[in-house]
């Protein structure tokens, strides 16, 4: 009876193992013609007006920008062939290709690319703010001019960005009819047969792109929640490329010599101190304070134990794919305790302050708030964490500004204008509205200038930000772009995920 | 019977609709600007406010029950305010994964944990120990350490199997299987030893009652009072936990999908929630609250079925 019981598990075991087709070996090193993506990221639609950086690839798929970005985030002609400024700086012409149609014949003319520029403008999306007050104006059928109210050194970026995406103007008078059925003129379509919205996205190679082709007939990104799975997918050959953010992860993928791991180092991870007028916590206003703050936090050994040494320390905010990124300033804060002290002293907190930053559990891990509560403790800075949760967080921190400062990743642009705009200027992460007369100066000289001219001013910049303690950066964090035999990738500066157009078939 | 369901079955509609109402205010009541999670920091207010109020999360939040209410009567659940999906597509793609795995494991479970309990309960001795010592240990390992374990060793390491993914049983048999083995095996364990606990100790019980006793005195033969009484008996309070483990196993699936990379009810439950995405966190309370209520209403039938005295009580 016992024999039989497990002779008839074994023969059921067997069966299944047949039927599933199951077989062990390696993956043969020549790579079909399908790119499988996994990410972490997931588009709220697949409407141009809801494009936001990190999830570029699912939109480079079906659209094209009118300027394309280099891996080395230099510009390159797309939809656009060429483009031009006047002397300000404050009009850009832009030339079109004249052979470019979306898939119901409609020709992409200048027309189409200002109903989608004012579209974006006016759309209200999350980036909407990049054309703010731009006036687009058609010339004629392969010309368009951009009219900014003042210089705008980011525009090129824009357009190489979500603003660039250009749609068929057909859908504009449908509500909602791109955000799960885009129509562009991209090197793919949407498969939406195969595609389940949320889970997986299936693009086939459009049989009349204008471009050059990728190597692959089909692209499959899929949207993971944890990074374990897509580990598992690319040792299984599953997935052929992901982003790898955690340390453990990365460890995971480098541990199978067939996978190919490239640093990416895109955010950077620190504390944003928005409080620099000292509205809520009167120390931050003077930049002794800021500067002992930065003297105080021992950077080697977070790195060390946070993320296993996996990254670069450093005190400034300007990325490595900047042309204001100076090397000598990663280390300018070298962890000095007795000199933070000092500072402190001299401004007057000789018994240090209370500080209440934000804790979201996602960034801020048990080991980042112990370490930096020591940190700051040891120097007689007094570190309180409260919780906030990922749903009310940007209103009570954005919105409501209810805390003088806040940890961040925080993604680091190719390009300086996007930093100076995203960190430096009044705005989103500057919301208390904080400058100098340093940075007015140097800004409004950055808005007009280009070359070797724009790139001094953004050193300076960078310098006098790090010098006066704008913000306390730990490190740059590596992350790992992983692919699997027969799948070449380039990586995109200042970008965590890679464009479409860095993959190909190896040869 | 008749009146048995109906009264159910009234109870039910007002147990959905106080679920509704009270995750709906729950929902409303966090003070999340949904506006600023879609649009991101760069957005204007202007532009916030007009989202709001696109979305109409600027009305009364009562008001915007009672719109959420009359839509979902007409079948229609809104739309993912993150994803942009269907709530009732996005559902409907997710719930087959899920509904697989647990089918699957309630299958395997009933199966295996139900021989295995009977097997210790009769044969008691060393049989009774090793199943005992199976239960113990099922109940001990962490699920998502058994799952990782299953992954690395089946699907890493042997290729027997697929480690992430899912393939719908409408496009292959072999491969939707295969998807669903490991998962379904992960989930097992812990249940499969919790019924063969649950059935072990009813026919250790029932066994050794006096009536079974009296029908043993009386010259019945064995078989017959086995199948007949024992089993039938012991089998009621082991539905009642297969039926409460089918519906917990919901929180078993989030683990499993995760680690699976399954897009299931369970995974989308996660992601959806921790972003307050309320069209579709409302459209998964609705789901898994009809599905308790369904699975109670058969487990009561089930019983009354096999215990006849049940049904007035």
């Amino acid at each position: 009876m016992n024999k039989r019981l497990i002779g008839g598990i074994a023969a059921g075991v067997a069966a299944l193992l047949v039927l599933t087709g199951c077989a062990g070996g390696d993956q043969p090193a020549a790579h079909d013609d399908t790119l499988k993506i996994g990410t972490m990221s997931k588009p709220t639609s697949l409407d141009p007006i809801d494009a936001i950086g990190g999830t570029m690839p699912y939109f480079q798929a079906v659209y094209d920008t009118l300027i394309r970005r280099a891996p080395d985030g230099t510009y390159e002609p797309s939809l656009a062939t060429e483009w031009s400024y006047n002397d300000n700086r404050t009009v850009l012409t832009l030339t079109l290709r004249d052979d470019v149609t979306f898939d119901d014949g409609t020709k992409l003319d200048a027309a189409a690319v200002k109903a989608n520029m004012d579209r974006f403008r006016d759309g209200g999306g999350p980036n909407a703010s990049f054309l703010a007050g731009a006036e687009i104006a058609v010339v004629d059928p392969t010309h368009v001019t951009v009219t900014l109210p003042q210089a705008d050194p980011g525009l090129e970026f824009y357009l190489s960005d979500s603003a660039g995406l250009m749609a068929n103007p057909a859908k504009f008078s449908t509500d909602d009819a791109l955000v799960t059925t885009p129509d562009g003129t991209g090197p793919y379509t949407l498969d939406s047969g195969k595609t389940a919205i949320g889970t997986s996205w299936v693009f086939d190679r459009r049989a009349t792109y204008w471009g050059s082709k990728l190597d692959f007939s089909t692209i499959t990104i899929s949207a993971f929640d944890n990074e374990n799975a897509m580990v598992n997918g690319l040792k299984t050959g599953q997935l052929d490329s992901a982003l790898l953010q955690t340390a453990d992860q990365q460890l995971a993928a480098e541990n199978d010599p067939k996978l190919k791991a490239q640093d990416v180092l895109f955010d950077f991870q620190g504390v944003l101190l928005f409080d620099r007028g000292g509205a809520l916590t009167p120390a931050l206003a003077k930049p002794e304070v800021r500067q002992a703050l930065n003297y105080a936090v021992d950077r080697e050994t977070m790195l060390k134990v946070i993320r296993d040494g996996r990254g670069e320390i450093t005190s400034q905010v300007w990325g490595v794919d900047t042309q204001g990124y100076e090397k000598s300033l990663d280390d300018y804060y070298a962890y000095d305790p007795a000199k933070a002290k000092e500072l402190l002293a001299d401004a007057g907190y000789a018994d240090g302050f209370e500080l209440v930053l934000p804790r979201l559990t996602t960034i801020v891990t048990d080991n980042i708030a112990t370490a930096l509560q020591t940190d700051l403790a040891a120097v007689g800075v007094t570190l309180t964490w409260q919780d906030v949760d990922a749903a009310t967080a940007l209103k009570q921190i954005f919105v409501q500004r209810e805390f003088s400062g806040m940890v961040m990743n925080m993604g680091q642009s190719s390009d300086d204008w996007i930093v100076y705009k995203g960190l430096i200027a009044p705005g989103t992460f500057n919301f208390f509205g904080t400058t100098d007369e340093t940075v007015q100066k140097l800004a409004a000289s950055a808005r007009t200038a280009s070359g070797d001219e724009a790139k001094k001013i953004y050193q300076q910049l960078n310098e006098h930000i790090v010098k006066d303690a704008w913000f306390l950066p730990f490190y740059r964090m590596t992350y790992k772009l992983v692919t699997v035999p027969g799948i070449t990738a380039v990586t995109q500066a200042g970008q965590a995920e890679t464009s479409i157009y860095n993959y190909s078939l190896s040869h | 019977m008749v009146i048995f369901l109906a009264r159910r079955i009234g109870a039910s509609i007002v147990l959905l609709f106080v679920t509704s109402l009270v995750t709906f205010l729950l929902l409303s009541l966090s003070g999340q600007d949904v506006g600023r999670q879609l649009l991101g920091l760069n957005a204007s207010q202007a532009a916030i406010d007009a989202k709001n109020a696109a979305l109409g999360v600027d009305r009364p939040i009562l008001v915007q029950y009672g719109d959420w209410l009359t839509r979902a009567l007409r079948g229609d659940l809104g739309r993912s305010w993150f994803s942009s999906e269907y709530v009732t597509t996005a559902i409907a793609g997710r719930l087959p994964v899920t509904l697989s795995l647990m089918v699957g494991v309630t299958l395997v479970t009933a199966v295996v944990g139900y021989l295995l309990g009977v097997w210790a309960g009769i044969r008691r001795g060393a049989v009774d120990r090793f199943v005992q010592i199976f239960s113990v240990a099922g109940y001990a390992l962490p699920g998502f350490l058994v799952t990782i374990v299953i992954v690395i060793v089946f699907a890493v390491q042997l290729r027997w199997f697929p480690a992430i993914g899912y393939i719908p049983i409408t496009q292959s048999f072999s491969g939707w299987l295969s998807t669903i083995t490991l998962p379904a095996i992960s989930l097992s364990i812990a249940a499969v030893a919790g019924i063969a606990q649950q059935v072990r100790s009813s026919v250790i019980e029932v066994a050794r009652s006096d009536y079974i006793r009296t029908l043993a005195t009386r010259g019945l033969p064995h078989r017959n009072i086995l199948f007949r009484h024992v089993l039938r008996n012991a089998s009621a309070p082991a539905l009642t936990v297969l039926g409460m483990q089918f519906v917990g196993l919901l929180g078993g699936a989030v683990i499993v999908e995760q680690i699976f990379g399954l897009p299931g009810i369970g995974s989308m439950a996660i992601q959806y929630t921790t972003q307050g995405d309320i069209p579709i966190i409302m459209g998964l309370v609705m789901l898994s609250a009809i599905g308790v209520v369904i699975v109670n209403l058969l487990v009561d039938l089930g019983i009354g079925w096999l215990l006849p005295k049940a049904r007035t009580s």
